[in-house]
């Protein structure tokens, strides 16, 4: 039975005809026509979701996970080639006109996008646009819509529907707006949600509120949901079902404890052993893996082949020369594999077990001492004259630690803590206000121009977006030969020899010198910035979110190879991220930053374990993990940041503590504990560290 | 909003103060001097001299300056050196005609740019769409002169509908013989035209493409709808700024289109006034051309924050 | 191996060659360029050997008895009041105006390309400044600035030239100076700090290239102003001087007798008209083959 290629479809109509999927897609392809050839974005897929089910679409980007969202809205750019069907409640969706498909639209089949700051409207007030969906498909009068918008706008837990509707999006948080778009997808009460990556852009603490939205919605409304994202984590915390997507098709697919599990295909397989694992119970941190080559081109035609064979490390002849189709593994599972019984967790090689921890130097290769920095300066109220009206804004204050040599510190915090100000302050691109940085006991001028060359040398950078941190207007040779000849003093020719060496210390061999960044993929493009960044043998090099843009297969590619070099060369990182897993792989030291504060360091295992700061525990507990079985505590932080203009009274995170105790958090800065066992693990807060402890013990079942 | 205004108008009094300095300075510090520009090339040294005494141009620059500018701040703009009467008398009856000429080639030009522009950005890569912009290309690349001429030669010499000639006898207003004013105003209207309905055809393309949009017809809006709620009025923002900037170009327009026709208006006075070495007819005239650009910047600054509520007027 | 200044010139003027190889060929893949390309092509031919190959010396009388005559084959486009060769005259007068104008372009160009970017690459009080001295220069119409200037000047080609090289730096520097800032925010520039580059070669060597596109988009469009603010000056009699013959100044001249001798305004009007068209067609041409590649997915 396993071996016949059964189309899932067909198993559930034949079970009894009787129950009807809400949505079914059948052999979906949809190919785009552009001026320098056809673009298979979907190629096939085949899937269905029924009421009252949220099911989860998972892949890396490029494998259509998008374009299959809006191929179900009927919605795609240009006139492209659709094959296959999609049918919602039995009805063929290619056979509507455009009147009955306007129809449909945000009616009985609505969405929610990947970036609301973009999806509204900046010049129309929130609750108008939601009033249009409600007036365009329902009749009713306009006092009874307004009351419809304001009940939308409170089921999406947002307080003050009034105020709230009356705002343009710029006046919302990403998190507010999100919920707009969500209140705007639900205005008549749709049968289909199509959810297209809805936290993608939204810190992990609204996040996490937005995940809570959807879960409760699951239960309140009777739509069938869809959700595409690229997190397996988001995934496993809310679907009852997930597919996987590669290139273009679907090629598994599980009830979501199976998936995670029991996964059937090496892809699925590869994506759960690229995410960094917390640390299992014996303390190891283990490797990470990573997927070798890229997503099979979108712009190269169906080649009769398993399009995942050549990145498979089980792949056989037949891999090659034939072209799997799903077949079921049991009831409720299907693989698009030749040899889904042979897939196991541990396909992709041993989790080796990493060597011993990092060596703590005596001397610390960097210290930061008291660093402030404020945006901006005060602005009058006319052009030259008037009162001073706007203060400047105090991104980071006070903020000390350590980083030992060989050593790495990780720092996090949700955007708008001043985790890139502290970057940006440490290589001197944003000059510190106030404060001490000494580099090996040695003080570093404020600003980046006023260092010298080897100061410059010795502290390098890494940045967020690989594709705008190489000029690319410029070959990659020119990116690696310009550190070395501004510090070394190499000739010509040894330069060129060392850029080879680098290259290849980052996995790309000496033909990639002549090639220009744009020609290359994310992965390889931080790879490059890498090799950039090892030139000259820095002792410190501070990555702001290197992975942070790169697909989780690529993401494990260049944590490894900063791993490496640190333990070749002995480097020492400075490692920012807003990530609590990623950091928490790379650091020995972790320092979490709230509104430009320290609010708890210390050795990376005590900072995540109890007892810690509150906000670390509302980081922690809104982290989404790819476990379906895990059950975090639900701490959950409303609102943002705050701007901070003047010096906090009291304690920096009193605004949305969960843990506040009362006027004294208001009031007086909270103290600096420092754990017994652990005397470099500090806590900025008011309750006692006995009393932290015992409160988080008894509301946490596992901290991973 | 207080605020908002007093901070742009402070930055027009600062603009305008580096202007008149400028303007100062190119008519009287350049060589060529203005007693050498008055008299003309074969004045003897006596005349030269006695000019300057006569004019107060004898006095050191920077006092020149300040004299100017303190009479232009109390509306006293000097007298002409050619009609020997007070600039401001000269000035008055050109400026109406001149305002009339640029209002008609604006009411005409903008509305039916705008209204082009986004039919034309909705109807993006058809068949009208190729022809109104291959149409729109030649009307920007045509110099007023030529512009001017072509119609000139087309309506009055072939068909003898038009006058070719806009010159009325001082005293009176265009308004009382609109023929006049069709040609010029036909002249004028080209470029401006051309430039606004090219700018807002791109920018409704670009406000097609947001994601905005996509949202508003996902959300099974008309497209009627989503075109008059969600495109028009941000594909207007940008354009309201292009308006403005070619407010500065439909200025120097003016200056040439009033030459062709003959239209007695201030274009035709600035070029009179350089003719005549008209010194301080000629600086007025500048300093009105700038400040009405200035003006005409504000409006345009203030009718974005009135309509993009990201922009706060405070 | 020793590069002589030959060699370097050599390769200079190859590189520039390619250069202009490969926009022409963009120019033939879109029909506005394979229109805009021939046009600009013969006025840059004219403007080179226009005198020469002109059946008549430009500045010959034939008064006594070829006044405002009509066109004939002896006369192909006609004669003007002091019976000129209109043709002869329209050639002759690519010469000064495409000369000077692409001087004055060339000039503004570069003069704006060096202000805006430093400006904008320094940022800060420099920049305000500087922006605020370009926003009081672009306050007046650039035709406005030229003649008080050419009044106080007298008209040469130097002088007309000069004028519009100046009168251009403050659009093309505000132009450059947004493009900038929009490049400066990109990584690759604090990564060039951070290996200690100097300012001049952020500014030229990474950020420049990236502005390029930008900067070409705005040169077409300068050099059609140029062209159209020369012509525009000769027409007020601020040009090229006479007996030098002036595509404006003829048009502006053949006003009182336009009726009778349409002619006469009709040639340099359809000569200063083509080659603006020519120039806009052959950078849109370009501009849109150059997007042509972008719309891969």
């Amino acid at each position: 039975m396993a071996t016949t290629t059964t189309v899932m479809l067909e198993t559930t109509t034949a079970a009894d005809g009787a129950e009807q999927p809400l949505l079914k897609v059948d052999g979906l392809s949809v190919t785009f026509f552009t001026p320098t050839g056809a673009v298979h974005a979907v190629r096939d897929a085949s899937f269905e979701i029924k009421r009252g089910e949220v099911v989860g679409l998972v892949g890396e980007s490029g494998c259509g996970k998008s374009t299959m969202a809006y191929a179900i809205m009927g919605y795609l750019p240009g006139e492209p080639e659709v094959g296959g069907a999609v049918y919602l409640d039995g009805q063929d969706m290619a056979e509507l006109g455009p009147a009955e498909l306007r129809a449909l639209r945000g009616n009985r089949v609505a969405m929610v996008y990947q970036d609301p700051a973009l999806a509204l409207n900046p010049t129309m007030k929130v609750g108008l646009q939601i009033l249009e969906a409600i007036s365009e498909h329902l009749t009713l009068d306009a006092a009874q819509a307004a009351e419809r918008m304001a009940e939308l706008i409170e089921s999406v837990g947002l307080p003050d529907p009034e105020r709230i509707a009356e705002s343009y999006p710029h006046q919302l948080s990403g998190g507010q707006q999100q919920r707009i778009v969500i209140a705007m997808a639900l205005a008549c009460d749709p049968d289909l949600l199509l959810m297209d990556e809805p936290t993608t852009g939204l810190d992990v603490t609204t996040e996490a509120t937005i995940l809570d939205l959807v879960a409760d919605l699951k239960g309140r409304v009777n739509a069938g949901i869809l959700y595409v994202s690229h997190n397996l984590g988001v995934v496993a915390r809310i679907a009852d079902r997930v597919v996987v997507m590669y290139a273009g098709q679907t090629v598994e697919e599980a009830p979501v404890r199976d998936l995670f599990k029991d996964p059937r295909h090496p892809y699925t397989v590869g994506l759960l052993s690229c995410v960094p694992k917390p640390v299992a119970d014996t303390g190891a941190v283990t490797r990470l893996q990573s997927i070798r080559g890229s997503v099979f081109p979108s712009a190269q035609s169906d080649p009769g082949m398993c399009l995942f064979s050549d990145r498979c490390p089980m792949a056989t002849d037949r891999c090659t020369s034939e072209a799997p189709t799903p077949a079921s593994v049991s009831d409720s599972h299907e693989s698009r594999c030749f040899y889904p019984d042979d897939v196991s967790t541990d396909l992709w090689d041993e989790l080796v077990e990493r060597e011993a921890p990092h060596e703590n130097g005596k001397e610390p290769t960097l210290t930061v001492k008291g660093l402030h920095r404020v945006y901006g300066k005060w602005q009058r109220k006319y052009l030259f004259f008037g009162p001073k009206v706007k203060p400047p804004v105090r991104a980071v204050e006070n903020v000390d630690f350590e980083v030992g040599a060989g050593r790495t510190v990780g720092i996090v915090g949700e955007s708008g803590s001043g985790k890139s100000t502290v970057a940006r302050s440490i290589v001197g691109l944003v000059p510190r206000d106030e404060g001490d940085l000494e580099l090996r006991g040695e003080d570093l001028p404020a600003e980046a121009d006023e260092r010298n060359a080897d100061q410059k040398a010795s502290l390098r950078m890494v940045f967020q977006n690989p594709t705008s941190s190489l000029n690319p207007k410029l070959p990659v040779r020119h990116n690696i030969l310009r550190p070395l000849q501004k510090f070394t003093d190499m000739t010509a020719s040894e330069r060129e020899e060392r850029a080879c060496e680098l290259l290849e210390s980052v996995g790309l061999d000496a033909s990639y010198m002549d090639r220009q960044p744009l020609q290359l993929s994310g992965g390889q493009q931080q790879r490059v910035a890498l090799a950039a960044a090892f030139a000259g043998d820095p002792e410190l090099i501070v990555a702001d979110e290197p992975v942070s843009a790169l697909d989780v297969s690529v993401q494990a590619q260049v944590l490894n190879l900063l791993e490496d070099h640190q333990r070749e060369k002995g480097t020492s990182y400075v490692f920012i991220s807003h990530d609590l897993g990623v950091v928490r792989y790379v650091s020995d030291e972790i320092v979490v930053l709230y509104a430009g504060h320290v609010a708890e360091s210390g050795p990376a295992e005590d900072v995540l374990s109890t007892p810690s700061h509150p906000y670390t525990e509302a980081l922690l507990s809104a982290a989404p993990v790819p476990d379906p079985d895990a059950t975090p505590t639900p701490i959950r932080l409303g609102g943002s940041v705050p701007k901070q203009h003047e010096q906090f009274k009291g304690c920096f995170f009193a605004s949305r503590c969960p843990r506040k105790i009362g006027d004294v958090c208001d009031n007086t800065p909270p103290p600096l504990q420092t754990s017994p066992g652990s005397p470099t693990h500090e806590i900025h807060c008011h309750i006692p560290l006995e009393e932290l402890a015992r409160l988080q013990d008894s509301s946490v079942a596992t901290l991973g | 909003m207080t605020r908002f205004l007093v901070r742009r108008i402070s930055l027009i009094v600062v603009t305008l103060l580096v202007v008149s300095t400028a303007i100062f300075a190119i008519t009287e510090i350049l060589p060529g001097d203005v007693a050498q520009m008055v008299m003309g090339q074969g004045a003897t040294e006596q005349n030269l001299k006695h000019i300057r005494e006569t004019l107060g141009l004898d006095r050191p620059a920077p006092v020149r300056y300040l004299d100017w500018i303190g009479g232009v701040v109390r509306g006293d703009m000097g007298h002409s050196f050619v009609q020997k009467i007070p600039v401001t008398e000269v000035i008055e009856p050109r400026l109406a005609n001149s305002l009339i000429l640029a209002a008609f080639a604006f009411l005409v030009a903008v509305p039916s740019a705008v209204a082009i522009g986004v039919w034309m950005g909705v109807r993006q890569g058809s068949k009208t769409d190729h022809a109104v912009s291959v149409g729109s290309l030649v009307a920007i690349s045509l110099p007023e002169f030529v512009t001017g001429v072509l119609l000139i030669i087309v309506f009055s010499s072939f068909l003898g509908w038009l006058p070719s000639s806009s010159a009325i006898l001082p005293g009176t207003s265009p308004l009382t013989r609109p023929l006049i004013l069709v040609l010029p105003t036909l002249t004028l209207t080209g470029v401006l035209f051309a430039y606004i309905m090219r700018m807002t055809r791109a920018n409704v393309i670009e406000v097609l493409n947001t994601q905005y949009v996509r949202t508003a017809v996902l959300k099974g809006l008309p497209m009627r709808r989503v075109l008059l709620r969600h495109v028009v009025p941000n594909a207007m923002l940008p354009t309201i700024s292009v308006i403005a900037v070619n407010m500065g170009w439909m200025l120097g327009g003016l200056i040439i289109v009033e030459n062709v026709f003959a239209y007695p208006g201030l274009g035709q006075l600035l070029l009179t006034a350089i003719n005549t070495r008209d010194v301080p007819l000629l600086q007025t005239l500048a300093l009105i051309i700038a400040g009405t650009y200035a003006l005409s910047n504000l409006v345009a600054d203030l009718s974005y924050g009135a309509l993009d509520p990201r922009i706060r007027l405070t | 191996m020793q590069l002589g200044p030959l060699d370097a010139a050599t390769s200079i003027a190859s590189a520039l060659l390619r250069a202009l190889a490969s926009l022409v060929r963009l120019a033939l893949r879109t029909p506005a360029g394979r229109i805009g390309l021939p046009l600009v092509v013969l006025h840059v031919v004219l403007a080179l050997f226009g005198q020469a190959l002109a059946p008549y010396p430009p500045t010959q009388f034939h008064i006594e008895d070829h006044q405002l005559e009509g066109p004939s084959l002896q006369f192909l486009l006609g004669t003007d009041q002091f019976g000129r060769d209109v043709l002869s005259r329209v050639m002759s007068g690519a010469t000064s105006l495409i000369s000077v104008a692409a001087a004055g372009a060339l000039l503004g160009i570069a003069l704006g390309t060096v202000v805006g970017m430093s400006s904008g690459y320094k940022g800060g009080r420099t920049d305000e400044v500087v922006m605020r001295v370009m926003d009081a220069m672009m306050s007046f119409p650039s035709l406005l600035i030229a003649l008080l200037v050419l009044t106080s000047l007298g008209p040469n080609p130097i002088n007309i030239a000069g004028t519009i090289g100046i009168v251009f730096i403050a659009p093309v520097a505000r132009v450059m100076r947004s493009s900038t800032l929009a490049v400066k925010s990109l990584e690759f520039v604090d990564a060039a700090r951070l290996r200690g580059e100097p300012n001049v070669y952020i500014i030229f060597r990474e950020i420049l290239p990236n502005t390029l596109p930008v900067l070409a988009v705005e040169a077409s469009v300068r050099f059609s102003y140029s062209i159209l603010l020369v012509a525009s000056l000769g027409f007020l009699g601020l040009g090229v001087q006479p007996p030098s013959s002036d595509w404006g100044l003829m048009i502006s001249e053949s006003r009182i007798f336009i009726t009778g001798a349409p002619w006469v305004a009709l040639a340099p009007a359809a000569a200063v008209a083509s080659l603006v068209i020519g120039v806009n067609l052959l950078a849109d041409g370009i501009k849109q083959a150059r997007e042509l590649p972008k719309r891969e997915a």
